[in-house]
């Protein structure tokens, strides 16, 4: 499902994230033990997003080969990022599970440590329909 | 004053298979018996709007009882259960549920259950076309591979976060945030019974070849599957109605995989031409004296 849209620039949504991950209720309520890194890879760049209890403390933008150590992968194509990107997701493109099962999304890594923190990463990764998507 | 709900709740006992069971069950309604078999690893509070829905209940008794080792019905009461893995079989899971509509008495009942109980629908509407007037299978197919995972028991995660989270994505987006939350507290109560329910869903249950097997004309099959639901997809669903004898398949839009529980206001009207469906399907086959 090819979805036009207009990213918005990295360094503003580097910040949009962050803020956003940072001042959530839920994460906030429940993030306590949320610590980890993991890589976002959106095909066209890529980034490691580092989580200390809770709060996101760095993401790191298109990162070399070795630059930037992380646990875990969520990986997919920048057309279904994009469709991740929007305020009502299209069916398949709203959540990690649906895109993995029924599009090209691909989680590797050390997959424990994303289940250990998966509350938190899903909303996480639902605030990508209110800051969208940098591709 | 009190707002005191119709809704009643009641123990059965059922035995079955060589298995004591002592079975809670919600009631509400007066007329032809709906009996409701909630999803994996939940219990029947999925089935609460149903159940105080007048336009529904005022026609039909709706049944919506907890499986054993979900909600209120215990595990077997004559065996040492925690000796042994739970897998939920199809051959037990089916004998289970004909044992509770004869230990309720029930005439003409219409079966209708979610995801693991939409497939055991399909079993039924195979096995015991003579005892249900029909089945309902909701978010339903003939074969469902893919989610009998370890994850779902593994020691070193929260199990009851992995099973409510893990599943949360079966939920539309635009579903009330307060039903999908409930939906999501009820799973985080079941991770015990969950994995042992999808070796059902996931492994014993496969009806790929045995379709044209069913018959629709005794028991009638209408279909029901939200287009959110990324496990059993509305394609996979019409695929396995368009291979049974007179079964039809309505497509629910804007709804995921627990629809009954994460909005039932969009759920009762598909419900509702579901029944009309079936109703139709069954006068049009009843001999005229």
């Amino acid at each position: 499902m090819t979805l036009s849209t207009t990213a918005p620039p990295i360094a503003e949504w580097v910040a949009a994230l962050t803020e956003a991950n940072n001042a959530d209720p839920e994460i906030s309520a429940h993030g306590k033990y949320f610590t980890c890194s993991y890589l976002l890879d959106m095909e066209t760049h890529t980034f490691v997003v580092q989580l200390d209890r809770g709060k996101i403390v760095d993401i790191a933008v298109n990162p070399g080969p070795l630059d930037v150590a992380y646990q875990f992968a969520i990986k997919a194509s920048a057309d279904t990022w994009r469709n991740f990107g929007v305020r009502l997701p299209a069916p398949m493109y709203h959540g990690i599970w649906a895109a993995s099962f029924q599009r090209d999304m691909k989680l590797e890594g050390d997959v424990l440590v994303l289940m250990q923190n998966l509350r938190c990463v899903t909303r996480q990764i639902e605030l990508l329909r209110v800051v969208g998507v940098p591709v | 004053m009190s707002k005191i709900s119709p809704v009643t709740g009641h123990y059965v006992d059922v035995d079955v298979d060589g298995l004591q069971y002592k079975v809670f069950y919600l009631e509400n309604g007066t007329g032809q018996p709906l009996v409701c078999q909630h999803t994996a690893g939940c219990h029947n509070h999925q089935w609460r709007g149903l159940l105080e829905d007048e336009e529904i209940t005022k026609d039909y008794r709706v049944i919506a009882y907890d499986l054993p080792r979900h909600g209120k019905s215990d595990p077997p009461e004559n065996t040492e259960w925690w000796t042994e893995e739970y897998r939920l079989s199809a051959d037990h899971y089916a004998n289970f549920i004909v044992a509770l509509v004869d230990a309720l008495e029930l005439e003409n009942p219409i079966f209708m259950g979610s995801s693991f109980g939409g497939n055991i629908a399909l079993q039924l509407a195979l096995r015991r076309p003579d005892r249900f007037a029909g089945v309902i299978p909701v978010e339903g197919a003939d074969y469902s591979p893919g989610f009998y995972l370890d994850w779902w028991q593994h020691p070193h995660a929260n199990a009851a976060q992995v099973c409510a989270s893990g599943v949360w994505d079966l939920m539309a987006p635009q579903s009330p945030d307060a039903d999908r939350w409930k939906t999501w507290f009820y799973y985080s109560q079941g991770s015990e019974a969950f994995k042992g329910d999808l070796y059902f869903y996931s492994v014993d249950h496969d009806l790929r070849e045995k379709l044209s097997e069913i018959d629709g004309d005794q028991c009638p099959v209408v279909m029901l599957t939200g287009d959110y639901d990324y496990l059993t997809t509305p394609g996979d669903s019409a695929r396995t109605a368009s291979q049974i004898r007179n079964a039809a398949f309505i497509e629910m839009k804007g709804i995921g995989h627990f629809p009954m529980s994460e909005n039932h206001p969009v759920f009762r009207t598909y419900l509702i031409e579901a029944l009309a469906t079936l109703q139709s399907k069954a006068r049009r086959l009843t001999p005229t004296s």
